[in-house]
This record gives C-alpha cells, structure tokens and sequence, in this order.
C-alpha cells in the first residue's frame, strides 16, 4: 500500500438513542474542556472562582433557609406578628416547584429556538446517521441545564433548609431532586413543542427576533417597576396589611385540583410522614412529567425534522404585497434630500434607516431610551419642580440651586434620552455595519462622507426624540415660548457635541465581528466614549444654564444672559462636536484591518 | 489597433500579518480586455492580493494601481474603477436586493436617472428579478453570489475582481456569470478573478498566475505556463498538472487517483 493510500473503515451505526446521546453529551463537554484549556489564566480564575461562589451561595442560601424556617416554626412570629405561618410554610415547596415548571417553560423558549434551529451544527448532525430524537434530547438538554443549575441554585437550598427545619424523613432529599428534574424535562419537552409549534408558521429568525425584542422590553420594564411604581405616585414602603395580603394571594394558589401543584403538596405530605397521600401526589406529578416528556420526545420525531426542512422553504417564500411598500418607499425619497446632499451621504443615511427599522433585535435596544425617558418624565412632574426635602439639613443655597435645575427638567431629559439613543446610534453606528462594512470599504466614499452620513444617522433621530420629551415636559410644566426656544437652541446644539464625542470614540473602538447585533459593542474604546459623553451632559447643562443662573443670581440683564449661554454652549458643544472626528478621520479608512 | 491599457498593476506587493508574511514581492500586471486567473493552494495569499486591489487592505511595502490609480495615493479614483465579489457575499440581510443596488448606485454616484434602468438590467440578467423586492435574508447562497456580482457589476467598472466567484452556484448560474465576465472583458474591462476550480480557469482566463507561500510562482498564458513545465509533454499538459507540479501537490493528485 502507498503511504497516501487510505485504509478501508468499517462502520455499522446503531440507531440507538442512549449511546447517541451520550455520544453528542460527551461531543459538547470535549468542547467546553477545549474552550476551557485553551482560555486565557484569568478568564479561568474567574471560571474556578465564579463557580465556588455559586457554591457559597448556595451553602449560605441553604443556612439562610433553615434558620428562617425554623424561625417561623416557632411561636414567635404568632406573638409578635399576629400571623400563623404554617400554611405559608407548606406553599413555599409548591411555590417553588410551579416557578420551576413556568420558568423552565418560559425561559427555555428562546434557548431552545436557538438551539433546534439557529445553532451552526444542525446541518452536521442531521446529515449524520444519528437518530432525529437523539439530537432532538441533546439540544434540549443543552439548552436547558443553566436554568436548570439556577433552579438547582436558588430552588434546592430552600427546600433542603426547610426539610432541616422540619425534621422531614430522608426520603424527601433524594425525591425533591428526582422531582425538579421530571419536572424541568417536562417544561422543556413543552416548551420545545411551542418552538417547533412557531416554526411552523414563522421562519425562526424572526421568531428569535420578535422573541428578543419584546424579552427585552419586558426585562426593561421589570428592571424600573421601582421606578415606575414612584411614578405613577404609589407609595413604595410596605404594610403590615400589604404583607399579609400578598401571603394570602400567594396561599391561595395552594389548591389541591391544580397538577402543578402535587410535587410541592406531595413531598411535603411525605417528609411530614403522610405516606399515602405523599406518594399518591408524588407518583401522579411523576408519571404526568414523564407522559409531557415522552409526548414532546415522539412529536418531536416528526415535527423536528419537518420543521427543519420547512425552514428552508419559508426562508424562500415570497412577499409580494410587502415588497410593492418597499420599492416604493425606496423610490419616494424626498427629492430636495437627495439634491442637497451628495448621493454617497443620502445613500448610507437611508440604508441605515431601513436597516435600524427593519430589525427587531436593534429595535429592542433603541426602545431604552423611550422607556426611560416616560419614567423620569413623569418622576419629574410629580416633584412639581420641588426637590425633595430631605432631612432638612441641606444649605439654603444649595436647595435654592437645585430648585432652579429641576425648572430645567425638560432640557435635562431631552439631553438624558438623547444621550441613552446616541449611546447606540452614535457610538455603534460604524461596528452596527459588522461584516458589511466591506461594501462601504471597498466604495469609492470619502472619509468625510462616511462620517458625515454616520453622524447624520445617529443625531437626527435623537434629537427628534429629545425635542419630543422637551415639548411633553414644558408644555405640563408650564410653557414658556422664549425659555421653550432657548432649551430648544441648547437641546439642538448639545447633542451635536455628544454625537461628535460618541461617533469618535465609535470609530476608534469599532468592531465589526458580531453575528447577533445585541451582542454588538464598540469594546472598552466605546465604553470610554459613553462615560465622557456622560459627563458632557452637565458641562453642556452648566455652559447654557449657568449664565442665566448668574444672571438672577447677580440681578444681570437676562438678553445678556440667554446670549452668554448660547455662545458659551455653541463652543463647547461645537469643539466636542468635532473635535473627536477630526482625531479619528485617519483611522476610518483602516478599520477593518487585522 | 491601440495597446490595451494596464489596468490593474502591482509593483513589489508585500503584505505583513503581525510577523506572518501572506503576500511576499508579488508583481503582475492585467490589461483592458483581459480575463486573468489567480490559482493557488488554500492559504497561498489570494485573498490578501485581492483584497489589497480592491483597498480593502493597505500594502505593508509595494504599489497597487488600479485603473492608473495608486490605491493608497489616489484611493477614490481607484475604488471608483473597480467592482469587487468577495468570496462569502456578506449583504446587508434587511435590504432587498433592489435596495441594495440603489445603496450601491449611490455610493458609486451613479446617475440618479440611470439607476433604476441599471437595478432593472441586472436583476432580469441574473435571474432575480422576482426575488428582487424580497430581503436578502431570504435569498439563497447563490441567490446572494448573484445580488454580490449585480453590486459589483452596477456602476459598469473598468476592472472587476472576483474572488471565488463560482462556489456554490448551480451549472446554469455559474454558466451566466462566465458569460457575463467573457463580454465585461470583451468591452475592455479586466477581470481578475480567483478560483480554485482548475477547468474554469483552463477555459476562460487569457492569462493565469500561481501563488504559492506568498510568492507569485508563474505568470502567463496556457502555453506560457506549460512551457514551465519541464516534466510535461508538449501540447498535453492539463493545467490541474502544471498547478500541481508548480505547487508541490503531485502526492495529492496521487490521493485523487486512488479514490477515482
């Protein structure tokens, strides 16, 4: 045999789930243990380390537990509360276990659409003699065990502690663990039946886009319920009364009928030594979370693969009756646009803005400043350009300064949403071009064209949205038409100086290898230019502001003043407006370059 | 008859990652009217060359002048020449294909009144016009190869570099983009394309250049090329064999025989 001669092979594939899926199980952990050796030391530091904190968390959560419990176990929370905490006791194991089986349910979706559909490997395993539902159990479980290690986190060390605290038999241990993972893979054999559902109406990358956009405003939402809750007037500190409400909505949801109940209810029975209704409940939530999983795994069989082959065929369907609006939209262009600027600039300003439109997941990101916005907005008019007393310990004169700043609310907020939109169109606009940039690369664009262009993307559409919140504001503070033009004048010029500062350090930090544009980020360059064009905003503030104090500090002509303020704020605003580009001109025609 | 004008001209070409040398002292020229393939192993430098003609990637030493432009020099005139194919068609996915060439006619300045007839031309000659309004998320691999050549093809260029150009198009698509580069070339433009499918090459190319290691190995037309090499009986000499013996690979063609 010649030395380049290759040798036959035998091979006979089983078609057997088990070791298929063992087989792809030990695939992914080969990867991990190779991503893992070949990271660099501190990222494995803080891997080893991140991974004992978790452990300590979990130790902690479970002492916490236990000494809470055995806390309210006691007579004490009787006496002094006047509240019986027993049947609170008994939901928390319900509670936890119907939070585990939503969550797991919810939080899997968009995972497992990304792992059954969007993930790279697809075409290598499908076309591998490996069984459909081998692959099908590996993604999901892929997808599922970092929620399920959260569940395990937070959930176990609560339930153990209260186990601890009620003395409960040994056998509840082992059975709450057996019972977290039937019903996890329960959860998410559901949830990968509703993802394998939407495929078949909705190509999944507008599903995972659609899906992000509103994960996001709905995590934005949550994140300000404070904040929302102080704006709409509530008051935020928490009764006795309030308390013992939630507690008895909570108890509430402990009825015996509702499955996603029996878990909680039967280990509960059980490690209180209730043998036949423990184990009556427990075997029930069992043998459902097995029928759920065994369901999912036989629909999966068909439904997967045909959802995989659909996918290719949707990906090529036509829309016509989307299309006529399009061309149209193209070709209705505002011709005294297009005359006034050079064909390069209009070209790239109005692919951007179909492109920003177009895309859900950026869509998801430049709804932030909106939301924000609405919330301070509002914090703002209930203050009703009072600051908030305090103490009463602060000097007159500071208290004095603060109640003329908060007059200026409106040219405040317009800054602050013009500076959170700026943040992602400025200070993203060139890496949002990620492995398109090519095309404006190799174009015959001037430099001055591309930042231009670049500029006029990212400033037009925040100052619309600055100018909106200016106008909402004065008008329910009270408008004034000439203060209403100044903040207008101050407003315009403002976050031409924030765009020229976020833009520059865009450039510099510019990255343009991305796949998912909320995985976009212009490095620690761009991080740097955020927090400069953060403090921007008071230098701004104070350059167009601080005259007019000083002038009814002083007893000055006001003309005199507003005309201070504007010269002052132009140059300052102009400089950062231009300053920061003409600095990275050079780089733009390098970017790109290994 | 007039001499063909250089088009594209590299002098000395050496192009520098960190201490890894891609492009070593490459030196050729292509002229108007001329098809010129660039062959060589998986790694060899094609598409660091390429990219540095088109002013994606700046030389470390040398000159590259498109059109009579220097690329670093004069980089507008130069861009402004030339239509560039890359090997994988990055789009813009949220465009449709007709947008994009309205993106592209822009930024090339094309004459607004000429764009929309020129979006028409391409799409029909390519076969996209009904795919024409849909975004390009939707296209097909080769349906995006096609929307990439329309790109390049939208503002007319004197030269147009391809790279790959044939990769993952069905026969008849990559029939009509060998068409569509015999008449660019028979208008006078050059083309310079890179390919790893030798027969194309063999069939379509006036002239070809080997890189191997970074260094242009060969230069010249098929007869050119087999007068190179010395093993090769007159007049027989496959291009795949010349490829070959200039690059080392003779125990791969070896690999390809046992298989056959």
């Amino acid at each position: 045999m010649s030395a380049t001669q290759l040798s036959p092979v035998d091979h006979t594939p089983s078609g057997k789930l088990l070791p298929a899926v063992e087989k792809l199980l030990r695939l992914r952990w080969q990867i991990w243990v190779n991503s893992f050796r070949h990271s660099k030391m501190l990222k494995k530091v803080l891997i080893i380390l991140g991974l004992v904190t978790l452990l300590g968390v979990a130790v902690v959560m479970f002492w916490l537990s236990w000494l809470l419990l055995r806390f309210l176990r006691s007579p004490q929370p009787q006496e002094y509360l006047g509240i019986d905490p027993t049947p609170f006791i008994q939901t928390v194991p319900v509670l936890i276990f119907a939070g585990l089986f939503l969550g797991i349910l919810i939080a899997s979706f968009g995972v497992l659409l990304q792992a059954l559909y969007l993930s790279g490997d697809m075409d290598f395993l499908l076309s591998s003699p490996v069984p459909i539902r081998a692959v099908f159990v590996t993604k999901l479980l892929q997808a599922v065990l970092p929620n399920f290690g959260l569940v395990v986190l937070f959930g176990l060390p609560v339930l153990f502690g209260l186990g601890a605290a009620g003395g409960y038999n040994l056998l509840y241990y082992p059975l709450v663990l057996v019972t977290m993972v039937a019903m996890t893979l329960a959860a998410a054999g559901l949830s990968a039946l509703l993802v394998m559902l939407v495929v078949r109406v909705m190509p999944p990358r507008r599903a995972a886009e659609i899906l992000g956009f509103f994960a996001a405003t709905f995590g934005l939402i949550c994140s300000q319920m404070g904040n929302i809750y102080n704006a709409f007037g509530r008051n935020a500190d928490i009764s006795q009364e309030q308390v013992s409400g939630s507690l008895s909505t909570l108890m509430r949801f402990n009825v015996p009928w509702m499955p996603l109940n029996w878990a909680g209810r039967g280990l509960i029975a059980l490690g209180e030594g209730d043998w036949v209704t423990g184990s009556l409940l427990v075997m029930l939530n069992l043998g459902l979370s097995a029928l759920i999983f065994g369901f999912a795994l036989v629909t999966a069989e068909r439904w997967y693969y045909s959802g995989w082959a659909r996918m290719q065929v949707i990906a090529r369907k036509k829309k016509p009756a989307r299309a006529v609006r399009q061309v149209s939209a193209v070709e209705g262009k505002p011709v005294i646009w297009a005359r006034l600027l050079p064909a390069p600039i209009w070209g790239i300003v109005w692919k951007d803005f179909l492109v920003l439109r177009r895309d859900l997941r950026v869509l998801s990101q430049l709804i932030t400043p909106l939301i924000f916005g609405v919330i301070y907005s509002l914090m703002i008019l209930r203050t009703g350009g009072e600051p908030p007393g305090g103490r009463g310990e602060a000097p007159v004169w500071f208290m004095n300064t603060f109640r003329s700043v908060l007059s200026y609310g409106s040219l405040s907020m317009a800054l602050l949403v013009g500076w959170m939109l700026l943040s992602r169109l400025a200070g993203m606009g060139f890496s949002a071009e990620g492995k398109n940039y090519w095309m404006l690369k190799a174009s015959p664009v001037r430099t001055t064209y591309l930042l231009t262009a670049k500029f006029m993307v990212a400033y037009f559409p925040s100052l619309l949205l600055g100018i909106i919140f200016l106008l909402g504001i004065s008008l329910f503070q009270g408008f004034s038409p000439s203060g209403f033009l100044y903040n207008l004048l101050a407003v315009v010029v403002s976050l031409g100086g924030m765009t020229g500062i976020l833009l520059g350090f865009g450039v510099a930090g510019a990255n343009f290898n991305w796949e998912d544009p909320r995985r976009m980020n212009a490095g620690s360059l761009g991080c740097l230019g955020q927090i400069i064009s953060m403090l921007y905003i008071p230098f701004a503030f104070a350059a167009f502001i601080g005259p007019l104090m000083l002038s009814s500090a002083l007893n000055l002509p006001q003309g005199f003043a507003y005309l201070a303020g504007l010269v002052l704020g132009a140059v300052v605003s102009g400089v950062c407006a231009f300053l920061p580009l003409w600095l990275v001109r050079g780089k733009v025609a390098r970017l790109d370059e290994a | 008859m007039p001499e063909p004008a250089t088009l594209i001209e590299t002098r000395n070409l050496v192009k520098k990652y960190g201490d890894k040398l891609a492009v070593n002292d490459v030196s050729f020229e292509v002229n108007g009217g001329e098809i010129f393939g660039f062959l060589g192993p998986n790694g060899a430098g094609k598409t660091t060359t390429i990219k540095v003609i088109v002013g994606l990637l700046q030389p470390t030493s040398g000159t590259v002048k498109v059109d009579g432009h220097d690329i670093q020099a004069q980089p507008l005139q130069a861009k402004a020449a030339s239509g560039y194919v890359p090997d994988t068609p990055n789009l813009y996915a949220k465009l449709t294909g007709r947008e994009l060439l309205r993106f592209v006619g822009d930024l090339y300045n094309v004459e607004r009144e000429q764009v929309a007839r020129r979006i028409d031309e391409l799409l029909r000659i390519l076969d996209l016009t009904a795919a024409g309004d849909d975004t390009i998320d939707s296209y097909s691999h080769g349906m995006q190869q096609k929307a990439s050549l329309a790109a390049a093809l939208m503002h007319d260029p004197k030269v147009l570099v391809l790279d790959e150009p044939t990769v993952g198009l069905d026969p008849k698509s990559a029939r009509l983009i060998k068409d569509i580069l015999r008449q660019m070339a028979e208008r006078g433009s050059a083309v310079f394309l890179s390919t790893h499918i030798l027969e194309i090459a063999e069939r379509m190319c006036d002239r070809i250049g080997i890189i191997n290691q970074g260094r242009l190995i060969a230069v010249g037309s098929m007869d050119e090329l087999r007068g190179l090499d010395k093993t090769a009986e007159a007049g027989e000499t496959s291009l795949e064999d010349i490829f070959l013996s200039l690059t080392g690979g003779v125990e791969v063609a070896e690999i390809a025989e046992i298989l056959k």
